[in-house]
């Protein structure tokens, strides 16, 4: 092309074309049918199609590779995939040069499928399947990429990455989102815009799902947020089906007359989607050609997103949880260690209950293989925890693994004003996007004063201005040095904070509680430095949410600084508990670490659950075995540490807690107890383990297992609900369980027993469609580990079912798995 | 809130639940109200039968349970409703932190699933009546002996990807994973009350006219209901 699309748009409205489907439909297509084989069946036919939206004024043709991907065209089918998109371009290609204007845009679609972990698709397979689409597009002469009708930010993702990596032509994304604003799979406005942006894409913008109408609000609030030009391409109006064809609630001069509106409130881009004919476009185009066009304006906010929102970094100060961090902790090494990601869950789960905005990620020990560990605790975390993540990691490569499958635009920690630090840092925040913490250090070290940090942060701003990157997607660290060997060190710090702010225009954050390095009680000093730091304009601060010193300090301050109206959140936070209860409990316990008995609460609530859970002290401490018994977590917790002033842990154990244990069980079997009074039990025994664990390794002692058992959800399967019910109760009793997760391959299940020498191996399917593979797996084991027992489980399993593929055992529920283990092992042993 | 529908698919089989279960599933159903995002679609097609073909437009199969079911139809409505993604975050979150609460959050959004499926369905029968039309009761894939296979034709049919984010997984599982597909056959006569009990069911207006487990043939299943 002699011009490119981008200065077009930057000189005038630029327009797209408007639906395909139906014209297709009009010729002829019919249901089932795929249309993108029509490229190459009747090309006559796209050809026209294209050239009536150039003729109608459109100046972006797309292609019709909708669902052109290697999911709905295989190898080996029908129609070669390949042949398909080329065909595609060709065809655009020709209408454009028959019309002597124009651009081709190759159209990227959804997969049609979830990713992980809500769906089956693998981040990574996406990633190839658009990969294969932009690579065969770009060659057969596209001019740029459009990635529309994306309701998954995480899949939009994936395809920005495939565009961007694989061409070098412009790249569009429009998203599709429900009449609030808000993806179908949980994300918003200011999380889509944060992570195309962060992305790099040239526009984004909205598409289908929506009328012209509906699209005007969550157009301001696109244009509100982006920095680049928008994008709209609404349906034809609200669809209904009237004798079996759809029509909708508004015409095309009505559409045309809303468009015109949009066009004026500065959308910059404009074209429709489905339903939209060439009447439609030329319509909108004869109104709006003419209208002036104005970019958005650069929006100089600092914002890092989730994949369900946004957390804006700004006066308002953000608090990110620092515990998921082995620094100093030696049961997070040791969990590390163990690869035991349940307890680097819990941690990120209760400071998300006691307020965290942001959690930081810090996966690092000598021992580890550091990359691999921080991608799967990333996955993890983000499958179950909706806050936005700080990537914590000096590992370069285990820092663009996290950077390229977080779903959002994550916040990075760190870069420093060291040359070498920010060659290696600054491509990467250019390629994915995020918010870099910046460390006000370089060659020749820490500065003293906080002119001298000031002219680091200086240099650092600059350096990332040469990679593209903004002043506002960098946080200055000032630094804290710890008070005790400075005594200036505070004030230097403060003075750092405030003159980023006030002099350079830019935003701060601290590891706040580095200050009272070597001060005995740090919470004292490191609360009151929090409230002069935010006093002096901190925009982010890395602290221990579960310490109630420093969210005093937090909500306090925003209380006394007028970013609390009317005091709300302190009186939610505040309003029920009396000085010197509550809150100091929870602190102690969060202190320790034993947070296992208030996970789980306070979820949506957003309200710290700390100050709801934790028995004071005085209350009536019940038996241990009447609380597992009961189902009573928080009880079996204190019951517990009193009675191991009395007795050993494992005479606690065989006395207390196992024979209270098969009451419940067997309650269970003869239908008295029922699956969530088990379930609370395990839950409660499990606290209870947790404190003996503890006082065990404490004395450098550890619980003997019973025996190893490897438990996974079939492949092909993603219900693991079964499964996880099993392992609680298999933990319970002293056994090892080596879980594999769902959605298992059986070559890993058989490796994974042969490695260990398991004894048993627990598999899970909930569908019929997936006791193929259950049938497979163990076939496989049977050959390469013919020891093995295998017992299986699942709702559409029967005792007859089991028997047929050729299970061991047949559970019909969680208790008859513990049944069976104690009896495969017994013998083994 | 319904507590009921939640126990049964705890295997409860009508017993009563104790205080702290019963606290429990409150709090489970409070959590959803406020998370779940409830959508659904629905769309009209013709259908034909011939020799044991059932032929909905967007796809074809065959099923005796089904024909049975929409024998003396002119059309069907295909039918989809979900409760989202942040239902099966709910779940998935609990069940790393506290598994008592997953399950109880499982069968929670099971019957609130049902319930919201309940409600969409008699508005869509409201709309019918109104011209004169009768729907028989709703008919999943993976019911009696109507194939999973159909999944990927009847949501392709009614777009219920782009429009609610209904997908498949290889093994055709719906995910979100509390989500619903039917089919509703659609008659200019009322059910007769002799065919069977649920259509029997259905002419009454009972409120288990689109429920019902005589069509499946796994009689041991812990959630079959009785007295149908």
């Amino acid at each position: 092309m002699s011009t490119n699309i981008l200065e077009e748009i930057s000189r005038r409205k630029v327009f797209c074309d408007g639906g395909m489907g139906s014209l297709l439909q009009a010729k002829g297509l019919k249901a089932g049918e795929l249309p993108e084989t029509w490229n190459l069946l009747h090309p006559e036919i796209l050809k026209e199609i294209h050239g009536s939206y150039l003729e109608a004024g459109c100046d972006i043709v797309t292609t019709n590779t909708f669902g052109a991907n290697r999911l709905k065209y295989p190898a080996g089918g029908d129609f070669d995939l390949k042949a398909i998109i080329k065909a595609a371009v060709e065809n655009a290609r020709w209408a454009v040069k028959k019309a002597g204007k124009g651009f081709v845009a190759l159209d990227l679609g959804p997969t049609g499928k979830l990713l992980k972990p809500l769906g089956d698709l693998d981040f990574d397979d996406a990633y190839h399947i658009y990969r294969e689409v932009v690579i065969t597009g770009c060659q057969a002469g596209a001019d740029l990429i459009l990635i529309e009708t994306m309701s998954d930010s995480y899949e939009a993702k994936a395809a920005v990455l495939a565009a961007k990596e694989n061409s070098s032509l412009p790249v569009f994304a429009t998203m599709i989102f429900d009449g609030k604003g808000k993806l179908l799979t949980g994300g918003n406005v200011e999380s889509a815009v944060a992570l195309l942006e962060g992305l790099g894409v040239d526009a984004l913008g909205i598409n289908c799902g929506l009328g012209p109408v509906q699209m005007k609000d969550i157009l301001k609030e696109i244009l509100a947020a982006a920095s680049i030009p928008v994008i709209v391409n609404p349906n034809a109006g609200l669809p209904r089906s009237e004798k079996g064809t759809t029509v909708y609630d508004i015409d095309e001069d009505q559409f045309a007359a809303v468009m015109e509106e949009i066009g004026q409130m500065g959308a910059n881009v404009l074209g429709g989607c489905c339903g939209t004919t060439p009447g439609h476009i030329r319509k909108l185009t004869d109104r709006c050609k003419n209208q002036r066009q104005v970019l958005p304006g650069q929006k100089n906010r600092t914002v890092v997103s989730s994949y369900t929102h946004a957390v804006v970094i700004d006066r308002d100060p953000v608090i990110i949880g620092e515990r998921i961090n082995p620094t100093g902790k030696s049961r997070f090494k040791q969990a590390l260690r163990e690869h035991n990601l349940e307890y680097i869950l819990q941690e990120g789960v209760v400071q998300q209950d006691q307020g965290a905005h942001i959690l930081d990620v810090n996966v690092g020990l000598p021992e580890i293989d550091e990359p691999r560990m921080m991608e799967e605790v990333i996955k993890e975390l983000q499958s179950i925890i909706d806050l936005p993540l700080q990537i914590d990691t000096s590992d370069l490569t285990a820092m663009e693994r996290a950077m390229r499958i977080y779903n959002g635009k994550p916040l990075i920690n760190s870069v420093n004003g060291k040359k070498e630090s920010m060659e290696a840092i600054f491509p990467l925040v250019k390629r994915y996007g995020g918010v870099v913490v910046a460390l006000a250090l370089d060659e020749k070290g820490i500065p003293d004063t906080a002119d001298g940090r000031i002219q680091v942060a200086e240099k650092i701003y600059k350096k990332a201005a040469e990679y593209g990157i903004q002043a506002k997607d960098i946080l200055i660290d000032g630094l804290c040095l710890t008070v005790s060997s400075d005594s200036k060190g505070a004030l230097t710090t403060l003075e750092t904070v405030r003159r980023v702010k006030d002099q350079l225009g830019g935003k701060t954050i601290l590891g706040v509680s580095n200050i009272s390095f070597g001060l005995p009680q740090r919470e004292i000093i490191n609360g009151a430095f929090f409230t002069m730091a935010m006093t002096n304009g901190l925009n982010a601060a890395i602290i221990n949410p579960n310490s109630q010193v420093m969210m005093k300090a937090y909500y306090s301050f925003r209380a006394l600084a007028d970013l609390d109206r009317q005091c709300g959140d302190y009186i939610e936070v505040y309003g029920n508990t009396s000085a010197g209860s509550g809150a100091g409990d929870a602190k102690a316990a969060g202190e320790k670490g034993e947070n296992s008995s208030m996970a789980g609460r306070g979820l949506t609530s957003g309200r710290p659950s700390a100050l709801v859970a934790s028995p004071s002290a005085g209350q009536n401490v019940m038996e241990l075995g009447d609380c597992i018994r009961r189902g009573l977590k928080e009880r079996a917790h204190e019951a517990v540490k009193q009675l191991l002033a009395q007795k050993g842990a494992l005479d606690i154990i065989h006395e207390e807690m196992i024979p209270a244990l098969d009451y419940v069980g067997k309650g269970f079997e003869k239908g008295t107890v029922f699956l969530p009074q088990l379930l609370m039990s395990a839950e409660a025994a499990k606290a209870a383990f947790d404190v003996i664990k503890d006082e065990m390794s404490k004395k450098g002692l550890s619980q003997e297992k019973k025996g190893t058992i490897v438990l996974a959800t079939v492949k092909g399967d993603i219900h693991d609900i079964g499964k996880n019910i099993v392992k609680v109760l298999l933990e319970n009793y002293s056994y090892e369980v080596l879980d594999l997760g769902k959605d298992v391959a059986p070559e890993r299940i058989v490796e994974t027993a042969v490695e260990h020498h398991v004894p048993l191996v627990g598999l899970s399917a909930l569908m019929t469609t997936t006791v193929p593979s259950m049938e497979e797996t163990i076939k496989r084991l049977r050959k390469d580990a013919p020891w093995v027992k295998v017992m299986v489980g699942g709702a559409v399993l029967t005792e007859e079912y089991a028997r047929t593929i050729g299970a061991d055992h047949y559970c019909r529920d969680a208790m008859a798995s513990v049944n069976f283990a104690e009896s495969v092992i017994k013998e083994d042993s | 809130m319904n507590l009921e529908e939640t126990f049964r698919y705890l295997g409860y089989k009508g017993n009563m639940a104790d205080e702290q279960t019963l606290k429990l599933a409150e709090e489970c159903w409070q959590e959803l109200e406020k998370r779940a995002e409830k959508r659904s679609c629905y769309k009209e097609f013709p259908i034909s039968i011939q020799d044991g073909r059932l032929d909905m437009g967007c796809f074809q199969t065959e099923s005796q349970a089904l024909e049975k079911n929409l024998k003396g139809c002119s059309h069907v409505v295909l039918f989809a409703a979900t409760l989202g993604v942040q239902a099966d975050n709910l779940i998935r979150r609990y069940s790393h932190v506290q598994m008592s609460r997953a399950v109880v959050m499982q069968a929670a959004a099971s019957a609130m699933l049902e319930d919201y499926c309940d409600q969409i369905n008699q508005e869509i029968r409201q709309e019918y009546e109104k011209k004169g039309l009768y729907l028989r009761p709703r008919f999943s894939p993976g019911y009696g002996d109507f194939s999973l296979n159909c999944q990927p034709a009847l949501i392709w049919g009614l777009e219920a990807g782009k429009r609610i984010g209904i997908t498949l997984t290889d093994s055709l599982l719906m995910m979100p994973s509390k989500s619903v597909t039917a089919v509703i056959g659609v008659s200019p006569a009322p059910a007769k009350r002799s065919w069977n009990t649920d259509v029997q069911a259905a002419s009454d207006g009972d409120k288990w006219n689109i429920k019902g487990c005589t069509a499946c043939n796994k009689t041991d299943c812990l959630y079959r209901r009785e007295n149908l």
